[in-house]
């Protein structure tokens, strides 16, 4: 007995343990109940299979939905990327004792908690007091509808996502920067390689698996995001702003419908889980490649 | 309360045992605990009001009673009666507000034997309150008072002193039916609302997806009898009533803000109290927070129903109610807690409290004199509730349609949601009609 | 090439491209705070304004009669009012607790787990490793119906115990995560060293690797810390009495009241939630930047 306690296996098996009944007890047990939940019948009584999905899929604005979601996901998660990369780029070339405090003030729209920055984004949009709205004015522009249009809602909505998502993927390139060693760049220079033929050859590809990694993680956190979108605009002006978790809790929680709620969250498992599959498999093959060569 | 009940004991005894339980009889099991969940009442004095009732009862009653003030900012307390009837624990009685009654209706108990007797002492119960809580001829929750409000016009007197029309004049403070009241009609707003937007004051009236913008085009579309689904449950979108409202707002609309559709529940509230509005559809917060934070705008504000259509004068409504849940432990103190909170002295000392915010669920009852007394300008909420001579009927937006649709075509605001397809998307009226009837499909399954 | 060509004559050529050098550095770097700058005005506008509405009567916010961008009369009244509030006391404590305990739990499970996932082999380890991430994909909006259920049963509803309990939920993948990549890195030859000596793999773990790995456990700590500070679903729909509630809804509930804003106190309440997490970050930065360095590219 103490010597199966004492082996490998066993001991790395029970320090694994809480991580399993974590997972097990609070992420695959309630995601099955959340699974049974979304096929019964509205008041809960009856078992009805996939219908309320399928219902789902008739729906006109459903259909809306999942096409914003994605929308907001590929945008918001594409614009925080490339904000990331250049300022991750930008704070790399300054020396050290600056750099720190630069990054620090960089770091602030991340730091805060959201739904609190949320609330103060959603102050400078608001119809009757928007600060924005009177710099334009000062400029003799129109009082823009910055909720109230379709278009701005949605550009407002991937605003304020990139501004609270933009600091987290500069840290993380920041820190994979720091990894490249400098050989590598002071050879392509003495190669004569130019400011983006380094970039092409040198930095991508070492970055290539920290950048899959990070957006990966950022597209599943962008497309479950809630709080915005909640906040800002829930899900207006009609409903052509809703994402998958404030549809959800519109339809689930606001209308009663509680298993249909849950039928809406589950639509995003299928879609990140396609994406996850296609991304981690390419992060496999590059360490493959890595630890074979 | 005593005296009833022992009547109540004398009716009961003498109808036998067969008797529906038509009459609540106080039993031992009303003494021990009670929880209940009320509204957190915006106005923090409601809330240390209701607090000094409930535990006045309390003392009396020997009964001990924690009381938990639930918010409904964030949908806090929908949250809360979602987790309690998933959980089937926490409190014994909830405030539910709007449709919620009905959707948790197979989880509450049934207190016939409070709202009846009630009834029969104070009369009509607004008939948006039976609507939403009386389910197969049964009652499913007691309506409260707390938190219940009409959302009628508030304007600026100075706009409209000046614009020839004086709400001080046409719904003066004092019990006058005035002819020029019949003349408050749409087609009188549609006038006035250029001139508004002229004078930097457009209408707030918003088209976005909370009550406030849902519930005064349901009363719009109520006045011109245009019904997007009837009472037996068809759908009736396409007709020309429906037309005709939908019509109205296209003509009207022009004239007002151009975030409209972005509006939630504050936002009308922020656009009359930063004086750049004449006229919302709103209970008196918002008139209140000006008299706080921009006194000459709110000294300027007058209360008063909303115009008459074809159909009739319809002001929107949005009630609270008490439900008790079936497997609350103490039912009983519950039923006996939540009926005595529903009297006429219980509900003044409240309303008081609140500077007559709370709408009393009894017609009977929209004679305090708290709503004369209420200033500055002395007499702006005398109107408010809908007194006798006003000929106005409280409505919900989705009347009167099956609850079971209504729901949806009130929480999806498929209403306002035509409306924007139609002036702001730019749809054609049949692309608008087409949508409508798809969405009613959708929630008839 | 061009360096072969100029070798013969480097001598006198040699002056003009150092300085040359040094003024394309100087620009580049001048270029850099140029953009920098404009990045940080940006990011910061919206907790600028903050700050300006925080310092705001009520009455000022509502009149619009200057500019929304500065403080015509400023005051710390929002400041003191929720200072000395007893409600907004007990919500920054509550956060404070449910946060430090969450901290604990979550960097526990993560550290045995981290450890165990890249260290030893056991059935289904590597399965469990690339597993964890994909917890992820069950988001909270979906999770919050069923742990209704979960948390009623176990008689948790509106205790700030229910949020410590699902918490880890989300805090504890990533930094797993981040502890794994950052022990792979750790040379074998440390703990192969250790064993000889006939340490146990407890003591591998407390003696070798985590003081080896302290940069990445302060990176992940700080990571649940921010997390769970900001959350805000959880407590919106677990917790409804204000002795309950932690900060990011207490601030909601209690100053946002029907249809009503208390815009000043709103922002002032935010901008002091907001201060721990700041001067955490200000202090263990480079940690942050450290840990991650080496854990998130090799992961």
């Amino acid at each position: 007995m103490r010597r199966w306690l004492s082996r490998r296996s066993t001991v790395a098996f029970l320090m694994c343990l809480p991580l399993i009944v974590l997972i097990g007890g609070l992420v695959i047990y309630p995601a099955c109940y959340a699974i049974w939940l979304a096929m019964l019948n509205k008041h809960m009584t009856r078992f009805v299979g996939f219908s309320n999905f399928a219902f789902l899929l008739r729906r006109d604005t459903f259909r809306l939905v999942v096409f914003q979601s994605c929308l907001f996901a590929v945008s918001a998660v594409m614009a925080k990327a490339l904000i990331g990369f250049v300022l991750a780029h930008l704070l790399h070339a300054i020396p050290g004792g600056r750099q720190r405090v630069w990054r620090g003030l960089l770091l602030v729209p991340w730091v805060v908690p959201l739904a609190l920055s949320t609330l103060g984004w959603w102050w400078l949009f608001d119809p009757s007091y928007s600060a924005f709205n009177w710099l334009l004015a000062r400029v003799g522009i129109a009082p823009v509808p910055w909720l109230g249009a379709t278009g701005w809602a949605r550009f407002c909505m991937i605003l304020v996502n990139t501004w609270y998502g933009a600091p987290f993927f500069m840290i993380m390139y920041l820190a994979a920067l720091k990894s490249v060693p400098e050989q590598l760049f002071e050879a392509a220079s003495i190669d004569g390689a130019g400011f983006w033929a380094k970039l092409r050859f040198v930095t991508l590809p070492m970055m290539r698996n920290i950048i899959s990694i990070t957006v990966l993680f950022s597209l599943i956190v962008t497309f479950a995001d809630f709080t915005i979108i909640r906040i800002l605009t829930n899900g207006g002006p009609r409903d052509t702003t809703h994402i998958f978790a404030t549809y959800a809790f519109e339809v689930g929680i606001a209308s009663g419908d509680i298993p249909l709620g849950a039928s809406v969250s589950l639509f995003m498992l299928p879609i990140l889980a396609f994406a996850s599959i296609f991304i981690l498999r390419g992060v496999a093959r590059r360490d493959r490649d890595m630890a074979a060569a | 309360m005593t005296m009833t009940v022992s009547r109540r004991q004398a009716l009961a005894a003498a109808a036998g045992a067969a008797a529906l339980p038509l009459v609540h009889i106080r039993t031992a099991g009303a003494a021990g605990k009670l929880a209940v969940g009320f509204w957190d009442h915006w106005v923090p004095v409601g809330n240390v009001v209701m607090k000094k009732l409930v535990d006045a009862w309390a003392a009396k009653n020997k009964v001990e009673v924690t009381i938990d003030f639930i918010t409904t900012v964030g949908n806090k307390l929908q949250l809360t009666y979602a987790a309690e009837s998933q959980a089937r624990t926490g409190h014994d009685a909830l405030a539910f507000v709007l449709w919620d009654v009905r959707n948790y209706q197979s989880s509450l108990a049934p207190v016939d034997d409070v709202v009846e007797p009630l009834i029969k002492q104070y009369g009509q119960i607004n008939p948006v309150i039976e609507y939403l809580s009386k389910i197969d001829g049964h009652w499913s929750a007691i309506p409260s008072s707390s938190g219940t409000q009409y959302k009628p016009a508030c304007a600026r007197l100075s706009f409209f002193k000046q614009a020839g029309f004086d709400p001080e004049v046409v719904y003066p403070a004092k019990p006058v039916h005035t002819t020029e009241s019949d003349g408050w009609t749409w087609q009188k707003m549609l006038e006035l609302a250029p001139k508004a937007k002229q004078a930097g004051l457009p209408f707030g009236l918003g088209l976005g997806q909370t009550t406030d913008s849902v519930d005064f085009v349901g009363a719009l579309f109520r006045s011109f009898g245009a019904e997007l689904v009837n009472a037996k449950g068809d759908i009736t979108v396409d007709s020309d009533e429906v037309k005709a409202a939908i019509e109205y707002m296209a003509r009207l609309v022009p004239h007002l803000p151009s975030d409209i559709y972005s509006y939630d529940d504050a936002s009308n509230n922020r656009a009359l109290i930063s004086g750049k509005s004449a006229l919302i559809f709103n209970p008196p917060s918002a008139w209140a927070v000006a008299v706080r934070d921009n006194r000459p705008v709110g000294a300027d504000c007058w209360t008063f129903p909303n115009p008459s259509g074809p159909k009739g004068r319809f002001v929107p409504s949005l009630p609270f109610f008490w439900g008790i849940w079936k497997f609350a432990k103490n039912q009983s103190a519950a039923k006996e807690l939540l009926g005595w909170l529903c009297e006429r002295e219980q509900v003044e000392t409240l309303c008081n409290a609140v500077s007559g915010y709370d709408i009393p669920p009894f017609l009977s009852m929209a004679d305090f004199e708290i709503w004369a007394k209420v200033e500055p300008p002395l007499g702006t909420v005398y109107n408010y509730p809908i007194r006798p001579w006003h000929n106005s009927v409280p409505s919900i937006a989705g009347y009167p349609a099956p609850p079971e649709i209504a729901v949806q075509m009130y929480n999806r605001a498929t209403l306002t949601t035509m409306i924007g397809k139609l002036t702001q998307a730019g749809q054609s009226m049949k692309q608008v009609i087409a949508w409508a009837k798809d969405e009613l499909e959708g929630f008839s399954r | 090439m061009s360096t072969a060509a100029t070798a013969p004559s480097a001598l006198p050529a040699h002056p003009r491209r150092v300085s040359s050098l040094a003024r394309q550095r100087r620009w580049a770097l001048w270029t850099s705070y140029g953009a920098l700058s404009v990045f940080v005005v940006m990011f910061l506008v919206p907790p600028f304004y903050m700050l300006v509405t925080s310092l705001k009567t009520s009455a000022e916010i509502s009149e619009q009669r200057v500019s929304p961008w500065i403080v015509g009369h400023p005051t710390l009244a929002n400041f003191i009012d929720l200072i000395t509030n007893a409600n907004y006391e007990s919500f920054f404590l509550n956060s404070v607790k449910v946060t430090l305990c969450v901290v604990v739990i979550s960097m526990t499970i993560s550290v045995f787990a981290a450890f165990a996932l890249a260290r030893m082999r056991f059935f289904g380890s590597s399965l469990l490793a690339t597993g964890i991430f994909l917890t992820y994909l069950v988001p909270d909006s979906l999770l919050f119906i069923p742990f209704f259920r979960i948390i009623g049963e176990l008689g948790l509803i509106n205790n700030t115990w229910a949020l410590v309990l699902i918490y880890p939920t989300f805090a504890v993948p990533f930094c797993t995560w981040i502890m794994i990549g950052y022990f792979s890195s750790i040379p074998k030859e440390l703990d192969e060293a250790a064993l000889i000596d006939g340490a146990s793999w407890m003591q591998i773990l407390f003696l070798v690797f985590i003081p080896v790995a302290m940069p990445g456990i302060i990176a992940a700590t700080i990571f649940a810390f921010t997390v769970s500070w900001g959350q805000f679903l959880y407590p919106l729909a677990y917790l409804y009495s204000s002795d309950q509630m932690v900060l990011t809804v207490g601030i909601v509930s209690d100053l946002i009241r029907g249809d009503t804003f208390a815009w000043g106190k709103i922002m002032a309440g935010s901008l002091m939630a907001a201060a721990p997490p700041v001067v955490i970050y200000a202090f263990l930065m480079d940690y942050y930047i450290a840990g991650l360095t080496a854990g998130a590219t090799k992961g």
